[in-house]
């Protein structure tokens, strides 16, 4: 299987994951279920590694606790809205959880799919856990509670696009005194765009003139693939300032400066600019990778410094069977526009994007008890450091201080440590029910810019107006 | 059949050949390395192949039971719709009935929808009004068997219809008159005649089927999966893994070349039909 | 002699089939063309709009411009693919050692599913690590950059398009042409004709159901291509590689846009049927009437 690190150390796993069984109370957990005996619980999610490791290791364990059967469809990205989106609609019942990425939450709750699962729980107090507490999550739930604070997915990832460089090549005494005589400065990871682009076209000369496969940065800039609309909106606009994708929620859910969003304004402009002079000195495949490529160019050491899902930043950092640069990565907040983290720390906006995913409870499902017992089987602190270990994420708060994943993170260069430390810098996508619809309606011409067919300010100023005109058709505009 | 310079022939066909086999021998290529390897410089010549993949996905209990869906279904779907294909053409092609040409272009028109937004009503159709009561047919093989017939069932009319049409009726008639009932006339006169026809409608509706994607992701869950929807699992966001997918390709190869070659006796029993006719 | 009810009774299974899997979901889908419908807009629910959706297509560039490229694509695919076929189902009736092994040879690419074409030929034209732009840029010095150059991108698809489905061409010739009686080509050969006469005057007439049946099949299929675009370039760049069957998908899926997708399908079945029933009547009717 393609589990991170699951097939390498599949033995340990076992190991490790039967001590963690004894601190679980089994009686409990039997009792619980008695009602739901021979009942197979059903959930569908995207391949990754966590859902994964569901699938492999805390689904039959949770089996063999309690006789209840979980079978866990993984499919690839596109499948899976669509899937659960139809059972949800039609009110099937094929599924008992849906995994919620963090971008759909608010589709799902303003269409109200979800069993709300704080109160399933208040309502059924012979159904919840001991062991099983909302609080002990860190503060990625917020993403699946309503304005009342109730819960409606049990996180089960959680990354962030961070900013990934060489250690081996920024710390290499010869390539320091290069930079340095050509730009007069030290080589260190990049805070501002303008070290950051500098960094990157020396590392591009220098691998031409060295003969190298290597190149100063990646870009996640595929020509067809809505991968490069989200690394410029929830990793670029960001940090020149423009957060929410540029649309002005209140007023009236604005795109254009002129009518009071940001879409096509200078900071969009600028960040545009900037990440196409990027993209032209970063790898040649660059125009054709999505999130899955970049990590891949990463891992094969094509590159100095790049933004990387942080869910790539884990094997990319540890995983020798997947990559060349495992204990020569380093990771840092991303390069910033002057004032952006001043405005952050006030709480005005975002440096980068948090992402992750739960996992919810249909209304439409037939099973929700046996199904609740799942949720906080799969939401205790005492499953989670072997699955942070197997597959870097963490959701609860605990997590981080377990020994195991405390030694991981030094293998992943610290990324654990600014997950905790910044993660509040971060932020899932805005809080739009129509994501997927403005972003399919934009796409198009967001590629137009990236070949070039269309100018910058001109291509920014059709998408401010095809995103009013698309959130007017679907009544969120007036 | 001509003679002609053997060594041209093998020229001509070498090459071919080797344009053919290209893209699946880097399939193969693709199957025996390691991740790590597949984005450095590449090498034509394979050297120190790395069997990895093929462990992981041998090993895989879920893509056997998506291997014997894929060839049940497939299976089911190519002999149904050849045989129904076989009766519906040898309708169109002797009798005189009203309307019959329409019917015949208006079968193949059911392979031409788009079919991205056919899934929702399959999807609410095979749900909600082919159920009886818990029981439905999504996610089931025959549900699959069934809807793959859309695009199949046309596929076999139009390809047996030339072959039917080709056969003299002037030899069904001699039948008749020799007191042979109407299905003997067809399964034992016209059908054997057919042979070279069904055969390739049989290989080429088999491998639409054995090759479908969209249909079989979206209409199956968990008992049904097919093969291809497997692949899909190993498009993950932390990089596609390649050399599983190509080591699964290489898997669903295997039956195919299989059927071929089961079935080509019967195209090249076609070939001699052909000439013992002339 | 013989009654129509049987020819009722043995059609019947298949019209069956194809009314509960094909009719009804199209029934449907005109249904829903002529409605506003996204679940996730405010309000979710299937609105009754006319004609309105019918009205917008045509002035819409993006489905305009799908179907321009889409055109390209089938037309410079299937022609190749025709061509080739004849050429090589032609070779096929030679006899000369190893035929069977060539064959079979032949036949493979038609085996693999499209979805693993399409994953192949990505990993083959990955800019600067696949092994084509490696090579032409090694051996010939020439740039192929699926990402950015969309002649590129519209070539490889086009290629492989060729590459997957001219054996489908050269089988069904080939059943076709084992099955012609010898008899008028000895004819024409004691009167002399020569190879292009005996191409356009008795070949190509007697094989023509079969060429059509041919390019039917395939030129629907080509329309509807969605898996390998899907993998290879996702309908980029830009919209160059767009192709209606993509486009209609991403509204759909992605996007959510029910009403105004069904629309789009209506419109493309219906350009479908008619240019297909077209080329129907205008090769094949005249030839049946004659009979």
């Amino acid at each position: 299987m393609n589990t991170f690190k699951l097939s390498a150390s599949a033995l340990a796993l076992t190991v490790a994951a039967s001590s963690a069984f004894a601190e679980i109370d089994e009686a409990w957990w039997k009792s619980a279920a008695e009602p739901y005996q021979g009942v197979t619980i059903r959930g569908v999610t995207e391949s990754s590694p966590p859902s994964l490791y569901i699938r492999e290791v805390l689904a039959p364990e949770f089996e063999e606790l309690t006789g209840i059967r979980v079978d866990i469809e993984t499919t690839s990205w596109d499948q899976m809205f669509d899937k659960a989106i139809k059972d949800m609609e039609a009110g099937t019942g094929i599924y008992d959880m849906a995994y919620i990425e963090q971008d759909i939450i608010y589709s799902y709750l303003a269409r109200d799919f979800l069993t709300d699962l704080t109160q399933l729980l208040a309502d059924n107090p012979d159904l919840k856990a001991a062991t099983y507490d909302e609080s002990n999550f860190t503060t990625f739930a917020d993403y699946f509670k309503d304005s009342e604070g109730h819960l409606y997915g049990v996180p089960m990832e959680a990354f962030l696009k961070v900013y990934l460089y060489r250690t081996d090549l920024f710390e290499d005494p010869e390539i320091r005194e290069a930079f340095k005589e050509k730009t007069g400065r030290d080589l260190e990871p990049a805070t501002n765009h303008a070290d950051y682009a500098e960094i990157a076209q020396f590392f591009t000369a220098y691998g031409e003139e060295n003969d190298m496969d290597l190149w100063g940065t990646t870009a996640q800039a595929h020509t067809g693939h809505v991968a490069s609309w989200y690394e410029y909106w929830e990793s670029v606009a960001p940090t020149f300032g423009v957060y929410n994708w540029g649309i002005n929620a209140d007023e009236n859910y604005g795109s254009s400066v002129a009518n009071g969003g940001e879409m096509n304004g200078p900071e969009a402009v600028e960040a545009m600019q900037w990440w196409l002079s990027m993209r032209d000195i970063a790898p040649p495949e660059s125009p054709a990778s999505t999130w899955t490529e970049v990590g891949t160019t990463f891992g094969a050491g094509r590159v100095a410094q790049g933004l990387v899902y942080g869910e790539n930043a884990g094997w990319i950092a540890a995983d020798e069977s997947k990559s060349l640069v495992v204990g020569k990565v380093g990771v840092a907040l991303p390069p910033l526009a002057e004032g952006v983290l001043e405005e952050v720390e006030a709480g005005e906006g975002y440096i980068g994007y948090y992402d992750g995913g739960a996992f919810g409870l249909p209304h439409s499902s037939k099973n929700k008890e046996a199904t609740a017992l799942f949720l906080q089987y799969i939401g205790q602190n005492e499953v989670q450091p072997d699955w942070a270990v197997a597959a870097p994420r963490v959701t609860n708060t605990a997590t981080y201080d377990d020994p195991k994943v405390v030694e991981f993170n030094k293998e992943l260069g610290g990324y654990y440590d600014l997950i905790k430390d910044k993660g509040y810098l971060f932020a899932g996508a805005p809080a739009y029910p129509f994501h997927a619809q403005v972003r399919e309606a934009t796409a198009p011409i967001f590629y137009q810019i990236l070949t070039g067919n269309l100018g910058v300010q001109e291509g920014l100023d059709q998408m401010a107006a095809t995103a009013e005109a698309t959130l007017t058709e679907l009544g969120y505009r007036e | 059949m001509k003679k002609q310079n053997p060594i041209i022939g093998i020229v001509f066909w070498s090459l071919v050949s080797f344009l053919t086999l290209f893209p699946i021998y880097w399939l193969f290529v693709i199957s025996v390395k390691p991740v790590v390897q597949l984005f450095s410089t590449p090498e034509l010549i394979l050297t120190d192949p790395y069997w990895g993949n093929y462990a992981k996905v041998w090993g895989d209990r879920l893509l056997r039971s998506y291997m014997l869906n894929s060839v049940i279904i497939s299976t089911g779907n190519a002999v149904l719709c050849t045989i129904l294909g076989f009766f519906a053409c040898y309708a169109l092609s002797r009798f005189k009935m009203s309307g019959k040409e329409s019917i015949f272009f208006w079968t193949i028109t059911n392979r031409m929808a788009p079919p991205a937004v056919f899934l929702l009503p399959l999807f609410l159709l095979m749900t909600q009004v082919y159920a009886v009561g818990e029981w439905n047919l999504l996610d089931t093989r025959i549900g699959m068997i069934l809807v793959y017939c859309t695009f199949n069932l046309p596929f076999a009319i139009w390809t047996l219809r030339p072959t039917l049409d080709g056969i003299p009726k002037e030899l069904d008639e001699a039948a008749y008159v020799d007191g042979a009932s109407s299905w003997k006339v067809i399964t034992e006169v016209v059908f054997p005649l057919c042979r070279p026809g069904l055969a390739v409608t049989l290989i080429l509706t088999w491998v639409f089927a054995w090759n479908e994607y969209l249909l079989a992701a979206t209409l199956t869950n968990f008992n049904a999966r097919t093969l291809t929807t497997g692949l899909s699992e190993y498009v993950t966001t932390t990089g596609t893994e390649w050399g599983v997918m190509a080591t699964i390709s290489v898997f669903t190869l295997i039956p195919a070349l299989i059927v071929f070659g089961l079935v080509q006796k019967h195209i090249v029993a076609g070939l001699t039909f052909g000439a013992v006719k002339g | 002699m013989q009654s129509k009810r049987l020819g009722w009774i043995l059609l019947a299974p298949t019209l069956v089939i194809l009314f509960f899997f094909g009719v009804l979901p199209f029934f449907y889908v005109v249904f829903v063309s002529f409605h506003s419908w996204n679940p996730f807009a405010v309000n979710p629910e299937m609105v009754f709009n006319g004609a309105d959706n019918f009205r917008q297509i045509v002035f819409d560039p993006a489905f305009l411009h799908s179907i321009g490229v889409t055109v390209m694509f089938v037309f410079f695919a299937v022609v190749s693919e025709l061509i080739l076929g004849y050429i090589l189902a032609q070779a096929f009736m030679r006899d000369f050692p190893g035929k069977a092994i060539f064959r079979t040879i032949h036949t493979l690419p038609l085996i693999m599913a499209p979805i693993i074409v399409g994953s192949v030929w990505k990993l083959m034209t990955t800019p600067s690590i696949g092994i084509i732009p490696h090579y032409l840029d090694e051996w010939f010095g020439i740039t192929m950059n699926i990402g950015t150059s969309a002649p590129a991108a519209f070539a490889t698809i086009v290629l492989m398009d060729v590459w997957h489905w001219t054996p489908l061409v050269t089988l069904t010739l080939i059943a076709a042409l084992v099955s012609l009686p010898p008899d008028p080509f000895e004819q024409a050969q004691i009167d002399g004709a020569g190879k292009r006469q005996i191409f356009w005057h008795i070949t190509l007439p007697m094989i023509a159901p079969a060429v059509v049946a041919t390019v039917f099949i395939r030129l629907m299929d080509a329309l509807r291509t969605v898996d390998e675009v899907w993998m290879l370039t996702g309908g980029g760049p830009g919209s160059a590689t767009r192709f209606v069957g993509v486009h209609i998908f991403k509204e759909v899926f992605p996007k959510t846009n029910y009403g105004y997708g069904s629309t789009i399908s209506v419109i493309v079945l219906y350009l479908t049927i008619v240019s297909c029933w077209l080329l129907y009547v205008t090769m094949l009717a005249p030839r049946t009437k004659r009979d």
